[in-house]
């Protein structure tokens, strides 16, 4: 009788466990303004989010039962898409969204753990994200994208826009990024491809940084770290002055010139390229520095 | 305005090349010095005995004042915030586990840092349970090397205080620290994100 009875629990479980699992579909479109605010804001699962030359915007989501609802609104301008765990919980609660936005909206996207896909939206982006991926394209919009533990992929096509990446723990690939960029990550990797950038200011604790860069005319390009190592490949419209310094890593050039300079503690490097028209400071304490002008 | 007494000094050729002073200075600093070796009993001057004291202070000063700084830039204290307490950030008597400890000391005697700073630690474990395994280690690993890196600069600046780099570098360590440990303690705040 006691067999029977767990078998009988053990068989509900079972029967029950798709259940628990199950999907449900959601669709909704609303209408929104060309260059309208549209505010995304998912825990967990994905987002991927494309822009397209209707003024509405599509959302189609797959929600567990975790989901209690997703909210779509718009008014005056601004789109909101939310998805809601039943009292507002932290976690759990998956839904992999789809979401078609007018191309030249602002967007504003907030994720937990959910991974964030964006393509061809042209406004400015504001990126926010715990532990989720973030693969974003960019064009001449604005960029603020932050992660905690997030790795983060940029593709630019090469139009200028202020761009501020930061994360804690995240990988940063950036490639064909223009203007101006602001990057901050403290073990993460920095890999950064720039078409013509007018300033670059990167930091990292532990992290290495390669960049691989054209500059403007009187562009600036700093970059310090602790322990990472450095490698920066860089060109100018009129040149750079540069100023390399290390406590205790090695510096390396392609410049053919006299080789770095060994003080009491530490080295350094400094000189000037063409006419010396933009700057470049890169810094470490124990980290290695490689620089070339040969992109 | 200048008085009808006065000559006006059109070119440097008109300076003259020499001022005597009124009276002979070098019997007195003379005296002073012999007073001073007398004193110490081993040649050494006090002065030259304090430098290195002298020389963390001036780190620690920098330091310091670069982390007000930073505070102001954060807005994290108003612009009336106090200058962090120097005299308690250097000892009289400098040891080398001290030096260590000089310019971490002149971050963290600041009430409102070292407040926040506490505040922010005290909550980090809740917070980093809060995270999905992934990212609790990731993140929990970004920590380490920060609280390595700012070892390995106190380490180095205990051998070269003065070296500016290095203070700068710990000055950015203290900034990634701060900016790591508040996005870590808003990600995990449901209502804000970070």
């Amino acid at each position: 009788m006691r067999i029977s009875i767990k078998l009988s629990a053990a068989l509900l479980a079972l029967s029950a466990a798709p259940l628990a699992i199950a999907e449900k579909a959601f669709d909704k479109e609303v209408a929104a303004e060309e260059r309208g605010v549209v505010e995304v804001s998912n825990t967990s699962g994905m987002v991927e989010i494309s822009g397209w030359d209707r003024h509405e915007v599509s959302v189609h989501g797959d929600l567990d039962d975790g989901v209690e609802r997703v909210d779509v609104t718009s008014e005056a301008g601004r789109t909101l898409i939310k998805v809601v765990l039943p009292g507002h919980s932290f976690h759990g609660g998956e839904a992999r969204l789809h979401i078609k936005v007018p191309k030249d909206s602002e967007l504003h996207l907030t994720t937990v753990s959910a991974d964030a896909i964006v393509s061809g939206v042209n406004g400015a982006q504001r990126v926010n994200a715990v532990s989720g991926d973030v693969t974003t394209e960019i064009a001449a919009g604005n960029l603020e994208l932050k992660t905690v533990s997030g790795d983060i992929k940029i593709k630019g096509h090469g139009q200028p826009a202020q761009l501020r990446v930061t994360t804690v723990s995240g990988d940063v690939h950036l490639e064909h990024g223009a203007g101006d960029l602001e990057t901050t990550t403290v073990s993460g990797t920095l890999v950064v491809s720039l078409d013509t950038a007018r300033s670059v200011h990167a930091r990292t604790t532990s992290g290495d940084m390669h960049f691989d860069a054209r500059m403007t005319r009187g562009s600036t390009f700093e970059a310090s770290t602790v322990s990472g190592d450095v490698n920066v490949r860089a060109s100018a419209e009129g040149g750079y002055a540069y100023e390399v310094s290390t406590f205790s890593g090695d510096i390396s050039d392609c410049f053919g010139g006299p080789k770095a300079e060994k003080g009491i503690v530490g080295h350094s490097l400094s000189g000037s390229r063409g006419e010396g028209a933009g700057q470049m400071r890169l810094k470490t304490m124990s980290g290695d520095v490689q620089l070339c002008d040969r992109t | 305005m200048t008085g009808p007494k006065e000559h006006r000094v059109k070119s440097l050729a008109e300076l003259p090349e020499a001022i005597e002073p009124p009276r002979d200075l070098w019997p007195g600093i003379e005296a002073r010095l012999k007073a001073q070796v007398a004193v110490s009993g081993t040649g050494a001057s006090p002065a030259r005995a304090r430098l290195g004291q002298l020389r963390w202070l001036a780190a620690a000063a920098m330091v310091a004042s670069v982390a007000v700084g930073v505070w102001i830039g954060r807005d994290v204290v108003p612009l009336s915030a106090p200058v962090p307490n120097l005299a308690q950030a250097t000892a009289p008597q400098v040891t080398p586990a001290q030096q260590a400890a000089a310019v971490d000391a002149a971050f963290v005697s600041d009430p409102r840092y070292a407040r926040q700073r506490a505040e922010l630690l005290q909550s980090l474990q809740a917070r980093l349970d809060a995270m999905p395994q992934p990212a609790r280690a990731k993140v929990t690993a970004s920590l380490a090397a920060i609280e390595t890196a700012k070892k390995d600069l106190e380490s180095a600046l205990g051998k070269d205080p003065s070296n500016a780099l290095l203070q700068e570098l710990l000055i950015n360590t203290y900034q990634d620290e701060m900016r790591a440990l508040t996005d870590v303690h808003e990600a995990s705040d449901p209502g804000r994100g970070i």
